[in-house]
């Protein structure tokens, strides 16, 4: 059971430049749960009181993950895009 | 009616079949809202003064800084110091003086945002912060009108159209609010992202053309791609859902 994350180039100085992390579980949160294991500073970019940070955005196999995110289901194979929100204008 | 001096202008749209003189017409005939005079809003407010868009209002509160002049194509040395719509509608009269040109000096909030939007055709983003951008998403919903949503940051952008009743919203995808900050860009980035959406803009306003609606379109300027992203309109939604 083998999900990859694809990570923001902004998360990507917690991984060492590694853009696509493998990782397991049966939900989008298992999956993050899991990278977050791997690689614990991300957990304060990813997660707020438990949740998910509001400025992340998630998608699944190329879908907007929102809303309810984290109960979202997946299987192996699957894609998950991890995106931070830009405001510069 | 297109002048005489209008069909030599603009000759070359005119000649693209999903324009033509009926579209060009339409242009002439369009009130576009642009909210922000700063790296998005020049790009913007210079293609659509230039294709021939008959009505422009554009706002903003700021001055031009020296450091605004990166990317903020609209302003040169001799404007820094000067409210940049001022500096905006000299630049977009001097380049299209047929065209009506209204500025607006004000920050927009909820209580102003319904009047300064008036009886515009749609509403281009071109803010550098979330919280104007929901008051736009709520007013273009409120008032059954396209917002054409932009963002920036690096060598990186974003652009969304948004066509209240038909496709998600803002809201249907951004809940959070990142921290106002300054931001690193190089301008070549606000450049494209805003040239996206003047382009989205011309192809709503003549009927041509797929929008990007439903799909969030991201480019990344460091390894030159453009990827999409499908965004679902949310029955639940705060600002547009049905269900709410």
């Amino acid at each position: 059971m083998s999900i990859e994350i694809s990570l923001h180039k902004t998360h990507r100085r917690y991984t060492d430049g590694k853009e696509v992390i493998e990782v397991e579980g049966n939900t989008v949160g298992e999956c993050l749960k899991d990278l977050v294991k791997k690689y614990p500073p991300l957990e304060k970019e990813i997660f707020k009181n438990g949740k998910l940070n509001a400025v992340m955005e998630v998608y699944l196999n190329g879908t907007s993950a929102f809303p309810n995110e984290l109960v979202k289901p997946v299987k192996s194979g699957d894609k998950i895009n991890l995106i931070y929100m830009l405001s510069g204008g | 009616m297109l002048t005489q001096s209008e069909l030599t202008r603009y000759d070359r749209q005119i000649m693209i079949p999903e324009i033509g003189r009926e579209g060009q017409e339409k242009l002439k005939n369009a009130k576009v809202f642009i909210a922000g005079a700063g790296g998005l809003g020049s790009p913007i407010s210079i293609y659509l003064a230039a294709a021939g868009i008959g009505y422009i209002k554009i706002a903003d509160h700021d001055k031009v800084d020296l450091s605004n002049l990166n990317r903020q194509i609209l302003h040169w040395e001799r404007d820094v110091g000067r409210m940049k719509v001022d500096s905006a509608l000299e630049k977009l009269e001097g380049l299209n003086h047929g065209l009506k040109i209204e500025t607006i000096k004000e920050t927009i909030d909820e209580n102003n945002v319904m009047a300064i939007v008036g009886d515009c055709d749609v509403i281009v983003d071109a803010m550098d912060n979330f919280p104007a951008r929901y008051i736009l998403n709520k007013v273009a919903i409120e008032k059954k009108i396209p917002f054409f949503h932009g963002a920036v940051q690096g060598f990186e952008g974003r652009v969304l159209t948004i066509l209240p009743g038909k496709s998600a919203c803002f809201r249907c995808m951004y809940h959070g609010t990142p921290p106002q900050e300054k931001f690193p860009v190089v301008g070549a980035t606000p450049a494209i992202i805003g040239s996206i959406q003047a382009t989205e803009v011309i192809k709503y306003i003549v009927g041509a053309g797929d929008l990007l609606t439903d799909r969030l379109l991201i480019y990344d300027g460091m390894s030159m791609e453009f990827k999409e992203f499908k965004i679902k309109k949310n029955p639940q939604c705060d600002h547009c859902g049905t269900e709410r």
